[in-house]
């Protein structure tokens, strides 16, 4: 039975294939997104608008302390009901370019915070531009502290795309839950599904890792 | 008390001790001095074995510390050693950080072991700091809790690590006060340190180290007059030019 | 969207709110409990000096981390039947989430640990203290002083997750939304309320964890 079984998973593997490209496909350009959006907000986040601070807070707060299913679902059935029509691939999209925006925006500002303020203040001393310091001084600084996260923040995010799943995005996770209502063995099938997110977020966690003890040694050219 | 016999020690190719002899007797105060990297502080590691040395013969109060099979928790209790860095037990208060060995590897009941640990910090002059954290401390005042530390195991040997290196200067006399104290308590000690002065006031004898080798061994008055050699004089006018 | 804001639905759906928080609170209390403890348990295996030890606890860690949790939750629950052994869907959901959470546990202590200044250790070698004593009194005390945080970190991500126990037909606090969307069609005042009650738990767990930080006096001298 298990090597029929066997024998009917590896004719699925075409339908697997989908699933890890769509996998890809929300997460990537949910993550392009994400680290845009980001890093516009980090960089607010650090910065001097008191306003402008409180309100990304919040928001960081809002997405942080809510599970994203919820998140999912709030955008996938209240969006529409407000006029705003989606399928559930944008909808996806949407709420994982939030959810990595809100944590990325924290890296960054973290990052940026951490670059002693003496800096700030001899590039202030010799003239350079508020955009310059931030451009020459701040940011290559910060890029160590914030690279390493950022890759860790990547595969949490990739991960976290399992859970679009939920509105009918047909990814690994759920290319998983369709074969296993025709082959009923579990371990196998979501074996398959492990072993494939395994494949993405394995080089990842370990480029991660690898950043975090280069980080300590090198300084990065923006 | 403390004896090495042809002691060599390597990291890797590096031959960090070459061939150290040296006694030191019960009751003598040596300082040892010299360059950085000439491995004073590795030789004095080695009296407690906080480094292993690979030749030679290391006794420490008729105790093997070169053989493999001696129970160094034993020798180690009868020896206290401070650090350069302080590295007081950052959760615990300076009372705590006095009595938890005493409790621990004596056997000493709480209460004894908190008498004892008042009297000690008394004896350094830090009675009224006795429940305060490390991080509530001045770097004088954490280093002699270090010292109160290792004299509450009662031991026959004190080892100081260069332990005014990483004070402010205006906190160096506090330090150093203490350490004067217990030398003329009869205590048998080992410092590495920089402070000539001091050495000059309470050492029986000076050590100077260069390239892991010791290059003298003099009474202080003699080693501070009349240095032997070329590379004891050109360490003399480094320090005492600033 | 607003003007229709149904909240007398609400307040007819509150008691089944008020037991679906509940349900969540317990089944995540539970979880972080056992995560807690399989934590420090694969922390001590990895940091054996024996490789028999060490390399599943690796293993474990790895696969953990490098794979989602709806994927593994989907693993036990279509997994295990298969292997014949039959659970409430509130066991395995627990022991999903137990085991997800153990493996980050695992590695906030590792953290913990490896970050104390070896000068910590030589100085306990120093007075004579045993290995095991040194472990008891020294080293464990002061990472879990530094470990606080992480770890509070960590359990708001655990109750964020528990909201996926929903897609496995467990009543907790998103199943609750579910239901309100299914039986009345009204996801924004479901999805909407029962964001608002994770957001209690978020802002709770984090006025903890910000608490305790200054609870802890001895963190400057780290």
């Amino acid at each position: 039975m298990w090597s029929f079984y066997f024998h009917e998973l590896m004719r699925s593997l075409p339908f697997f294939m989908k699933g890890v490209w769509m996998t890809v496909a929300v997460a990537g350009l949910s993550l392009i997104a994400g680290t845009i959006i980001g890093f516009i907000c980090g960089i607010m986040r650090a910065g001097r608008n008191k306003i402008l601070r409180a309100v990304i807070g919040v928001w960081v707060d809002i997405v942080r302390g809510t599970p994203f299913l919820v998140q999912i679902f709030i955008i996938f059935f209240i969006l529409p009901g407000i006029g705003i029509e989606l399928d559930a691939f944008s909808a996806a999209v949407i709420a994982l370019s939030n959810l990595s925006a809100s944590f990325i925006c924290e890296i960054v500002a973290g990052g940026i915070l951490s670059v002693p303020k003496g800096q700030r203040e001899a590039a202030t001393a010799s003239g350079l531009s508020q955009y310059h310091q931030l451009r020459f001084i701040v940011l290559p600084q910060a890029m160590r502290t914030v690279l390493p996260p950022l890759v860790g923040q990547y595969v949490l995010s990739i991960k976290d795309s399992s859970v679009v799943s939920a509105i009918g995005v047909v990814d690994i996770t759920r290319v998983g839950w369709f074969t296993v209502q025709r082959i009923p063995e579990g371990i196998m099938v979501f074996g398959l599904v492990g072993l494939l997110y395994f494949a993405i977020c394995y080089p990842l966690i370990n480029l991660s890792g690898y950043l975090e003890r280069r980080m300590t040694v090198m300084t990065i050219r923006l | 008390m403390i004896s090495f016999k042809n002691v060599n020690k390597w990291y890797g190719d590096l031959h960090v001790l070459n061939n150290i002899n040296l006694e030191v007797d019960a009751g003598e105060v040596v300082v040892v001095c010299g360059p950085s990297g000439s491995g004073k502080s590795t030789l004095i590691r080695c009296i407690n074995r906080l480094e292993p040395i690979q030749e030679g013969e290391l006794v420490v109060d008729n105790m093997a510390v070169h053989d493999k099979k001696t129970n160094m928790t034993k020798v180690r209790a009868e020896i206290g050693f401070v650090f350069q860095s302080f590295n007081l037990y950052p959760h615990m208060t300076a009372l705590q950080n006095t009595t938890i060995a005493p409790i621990k590897v004596r056997k000493m009941k709480k209460a004894d072991a908190e008498e004892l640990g008042r009297e000690t910090l008394t004896r350094v002059g830090l009675k009224d700091r006795i429940n305060s954290y490390p991080a509530q401390l001045s770097g004088g005042q954490q280093q002699r809790v270090a010292i109160a530390r290792g004299l509450c195991m009662n031991p026959k040997i004190m080892l100081f690590d260069e332990p005014t290196s990483a004070l402010d200067p205006e906190m160096i006399g506090e330090v150093l006060d203490t350490i004067k104290m217990l030398a003329k308590g009869g205590m048998t000690m080992v410092v590495v340190t920089h402070e000539m002065g001091f050495a000059r006031e309470v050492a029986n004898r000076v050590v100077f180290m260069d390239d892991g080798y010791i290059v003298e061994v003099a009474p202080p008055n003699d080693f501070f007059r009349n240095a032997q050699t070329e590379r004891g004089k050109a360490f003399l006018s480094s320090i005492l030019s600033h | 969207m607003l003007e229709n804001f149904n909240f007398r639905v609400i307040w007819e759906y509150m008691p089944l709110y008020g037991q679906c928080f509940f349900a969540t609170l317990w089944l995540s209390a539970l979880s972080l409990i056992g995560a807690v403890l399989v934590g420090i348990l694969a922390c001590s295996m990895r940091l054996s000096q024996s490789r028999l030890l060490s390399w599943p606890a690796g293993i474990y860690i790895e696969s953990i981390r490098s794979t989602p949790l709806l994927a593994q939750l989907y693993f036990f629950y279509f997994g295990l039947p298969s292997l014949g052994i039959m659970l409430p869907e509130w066991v395995t959901g627990v022991f999903a989430l137990t085991l997800n959470s153990g493996a980050y546990y695992a590695e906030i202590i590792r953290s913990g640990i490896q970050a104390i200044h070896f000068g910590q250790i030589e100085a306990g070698i120093s007075s004579g203290l045993s290995y095991f004593q040194r472990m008891r009194y020294i080293v464990l005390p002061q990472a879990f002083g530094m470990t606080v945080r992480p770890m509070l970190g960590q359990a708001i991500v655990l109750v964020k997750d528990s909201s996926l126990l929903s897609l496995i037909s467990i009543m907790e606090l998103t199943r609750a939304g579910q239901l309100l969307t299914s039986e009345r069609f009204m996801p924004a005042e479901g999805f909407l309320t029962t964001a608002a009650f994770y957001l209690v738990i978020y802002y709770l767990l984090k006025a903890f964890s910000n608490w305790s930080e200054k609870r802890l006096i001895f963190k400057e001298a780290f």
